[in-house]
């Protein structure tokens, strides 16, 4: 399990991390999200040892990372890097043997890698012949060669066409079911709600939501309501107290809520207002929480 | 599909990882074409330096054509096989009845000189051998006939005109093989400074290219800034001896086999020396070339970062020039003991037998402390600097920078 503890780090004037603290679990796939400069990278780049922090710690299965724990960790650093000239196999089993396999092992584990991630046909050839997208394919491979039980993936999906999203979120679901810890930032928020169990949002430095997607999501719900009355006037709901807007949709409306209205109160204002045939509290998308958080 | 391998615990030690390193660059160099390239034409270079003085040096002796004309020409043309200057020249003649077909044949180039009683015939110009050969064969007959004249004959008459010639004793008599193996060690240093300059850029551009290409970043997740310096500095330089020991043999086989150069007693071991210097050269110069390359985030960068390394080189081969010339000289003496030109200059000084024990043991510790020093800023500069992929890089950053060297 990873875990980082009230972590700051500053550049001069810029405070990059803010005491962030979040944790991932064995077979826990947790998604990083935040705009740019929230803090991600940072956050990243100070697990795989790759920057010092300030105050705080890290710690993988209860202990602070060593040099050891460290080269197990399997990383995709933001900015793409493999040596352009070499071999794609010679490449996988250089970094195999560097991340602790042995010499058979790694042998062994870049062949399995460019069959898995199909560039089986390529792996003989320099990474520079290869297209973007298969050099990418490699540098995830170079990040899952030797097994690793923790993943620190930065923006792993960007410049991934359709199949290699497919791909790439199938390995994902498949190390987490083999016990990894996956953590990876991203932008695209609708994959990060289906692939991942739990969320960290990064706004400036500070956590400012981390946990489940799912109570997340309920715990930001109840902010909106979805209510259907039969019978009522289409402007039932106007001017009621705790409601800030309703916006009418297909016969039924949408309220939202100012943070001290009384849900019950408006309960009993549609109960006056006709038959009440649905009264949803309404849980939002992960983008829709992502705005809230961070823009409020 | 079966599972693929997983590594359990991490048992890379140092060693290892330092040893993943220099295979990576020894089979990713060697593999290059430019490699093979560059290394065949360096051997062609070497072998036409090693050949060459054997073909062109022994052309054998020196030919002259010289006629003599009328009644005096026999024992004039006997004198001129007589008179030794010493030199590798050998002399044809031809008597010759007239003056005018002795003028025909130096004139159509048949005779280089014809003698006429007391008159040379040249078409230019009489040249300094011939003219000292002809003088004394001229006033070695004058000198047989005014004996003759004066009665002197025999045993005596030799004696005045080919008395035995003086001994030479010489006080410092020059040492053929220290000489030879001075020339062939001189030779060798130029390779070493090729070799130095040639690889320890090569680090340096390898520092920066895998900066430029950012797999820095994944190295550096996996293993520290000092095992990976380490494992270049020793994985390029053992290439670039591997390439010296190579030269060296194949120009010292050739140059004996081609009757260049006779093997020099001592030659292996003055050699050797030049190879160990080089290894205390390629350790202090591809440090320094790290650093440059630890500034610098893009190749274009490199060219005025490495820039006073550079010139601190340029400086070292002016003084092994000064050392190849005068090895007991001041200029040799002076920059063998500044560390960074001592690795040129002193194989040199010492082929010569120039430099007392004294002065090389204190130079060599002088270098390898420098080394120590260098190697160790070097490693902390790589550490800050690896990492920053962007833009220059001041060395008080990258040395402030250094979080875990």
């Amino acid at each position: 399990m990873l875990e980082l503890q009230d972590v700051t780090r500053r550049y001069g004037d810029v405070v990059a991390l803010d005491g962030v603290s979040f944790a991932v679990q064995h077979g826990e796939m947790r998604g990083l999200v935040g705009r740019n400069g929230a803090g991600k990278t940072t956050a990243m780049r100070i697990v795989l040892g790759l920057a010092e922090p300030d105050a705080g710690q890290v710690r993988l299965n209860g202990s602070a990372v060593d040099d050891a724990a460290r080269r197990r960790i399997g990383y995709m650093p933001e900015e793409r890097g493999l040596y352009p000239k070499m071999r794609v196999l010679d490449q996988l089993d250089f970094f195999g043997q560097l991340s602790g396999l042995t010499a058979a092992d790694a042998k062994a584990a870049a062949k399995h890698w460019v069959e898995r991630l199909g560039v089986a046909d390529r792996a003989e050839d320099r990474l520079d012949e290869l297209s973007l997208g298969n050099q990418q394919r490699v540098q995830l491979a170079a990040a899952l060669v030797h097994g690793p039980d923790l993943l620190v993936l930065d923006e792993p999906f960007s410049g991934l066409d359709p199949v290699g999203v497919d791909v790439l979120s199938a390995v994902l679901r498949e190390e987490a079911a083999r016990g990894a810890a996956v953590v990876f930032s991203s932008h695209q928020l609708e994959l990060v709600e289906q692939l991942c169990d739990g969320v960290t949002i990064l706004d400036k430095g500070k956590v400012v939501a981390d946990g489940g997607i799912k109570e997340l999501r309920m715990r930001h719900g109840g902010r909106r309501l979805r209510i259907r009355v039969q019978g009522a006037a289409h402007d039932w709901a106007q001017g009621l107290a705790g409601v800030s807007a309703v916006h009418p949709d297909d016969g039924e409306v949408v309220l939202e809520l100012a943070d001290d209205a009384d849900t019950q109160q408006v309960l009993d204002a549609a109960r006056s207002a006709g038959r009440v045939e649905a009264f949803m509290p309404m849980s939002p998308s992960l983008a829709e929480l992502f705005r809230e958080v961070v823009e409020s | 599909m079966t599972d693929p391998p997983v590594a359990t615990s991490s048992g890379l030690t140092s060693r290892q990882a330092v040893f993943l390193v220099i295979r990576r660059e020894l089979r990713e160099r060697t593999r290059q074409r430019s490699f093979a390239i560059s290394t065949g034409v360096t051997l062609l270079i070497v072998l036409a330096i090693a050949i060459l003085p054997g073909l062109l040096g022994d052309d054998g002796p020196r030919e002259y054509d010289v006629g003599v004309v009328g009644a005096s020409g026999p024992p004039l043309a006997e004198a001129l096989q007589r008179v030794d200057l010493g030199r590798d020249i050998k002399v044809s003649t031809r008597v010759l009845q007239e003056r005018s077909e002795a003028e025909r044949l130096v004139e159509d180039g048949d005779l280089d000189v014809a003698i006429d009683g007391d008159t040379v015939i040249v078409r230019e110009e009489l040249e300094g051998d011939l003219e000292a050969l002809v003088q004394l064969a001229n006033r070695d007959v004058r000198t047989q006939q005014a004996l003759a004249a004066a009665g002197v004959s025999g045993e005596q008459a030799v004696a005045i005109t080919d008395p035995p010639p003086l001994r030479t004793d010489a006080l410092d008599p020059p040492n053929q093989a220290q000489d030879d193996r001075r020339g062939l060690v001189t030779f060798g240093v130029f390779f070493v400074f090729g070799q130095i300059f040639g690889y320890g850029f090569a680090v340096a551009s390898s520092v920066v290219e895998e900066k430029s290409s950012r797999v820095v970043e994944l190295l550096l997740a996996k293993i520290r800034p000092s095992q990976l310096l380490t494992g270049k500095i020793v994985g390029v330089g053992a290439l670039g001896f591997a390439q010296l020991v190579l030269y060296f043999g194949v120009g010292l086989v050739a140059a004996v086999a081609s009757g260049s150069t006779d093997m020099p007693p001592g030659l292996g071991g003055a050699l050797a020396l030049v190879l160990g210097w080089f290894l205390l050269g390629f350790a202090l110069y591809s440090a320094l070339f790290a650093m440059a390359g630890a500034v610098a985030s893009r190749v274009e960068e490199l060219q005025n970062t490495s820039s006073p390394i550079t010139f601190l080189i340029m400086a070292g081969y002016i003084g092994t020039v000064a050392a190849a010339g005068d090895p007991g000289g001041a200029v040799a003496r002076v920059t063998s003991f500044f560390p960074f030109w001592a690795p040129l200059v002193m194989p040199i000084r010492m082929a010569a037998g120039e430099a007392p024990a004294v002065e090389v043991g204190v130079v060599t510790a002088l270098v390898v402390a420098s080394i120590v020093v260098v190697v160790r800023l070097a490693a902390r500069i790589y550490a800050g600097g690896a990492l920053r992929t962007r833009g220059r890089i001041k060395l008080k950053e990258a040395f402030a920078d250094a979080a875990r060297p």
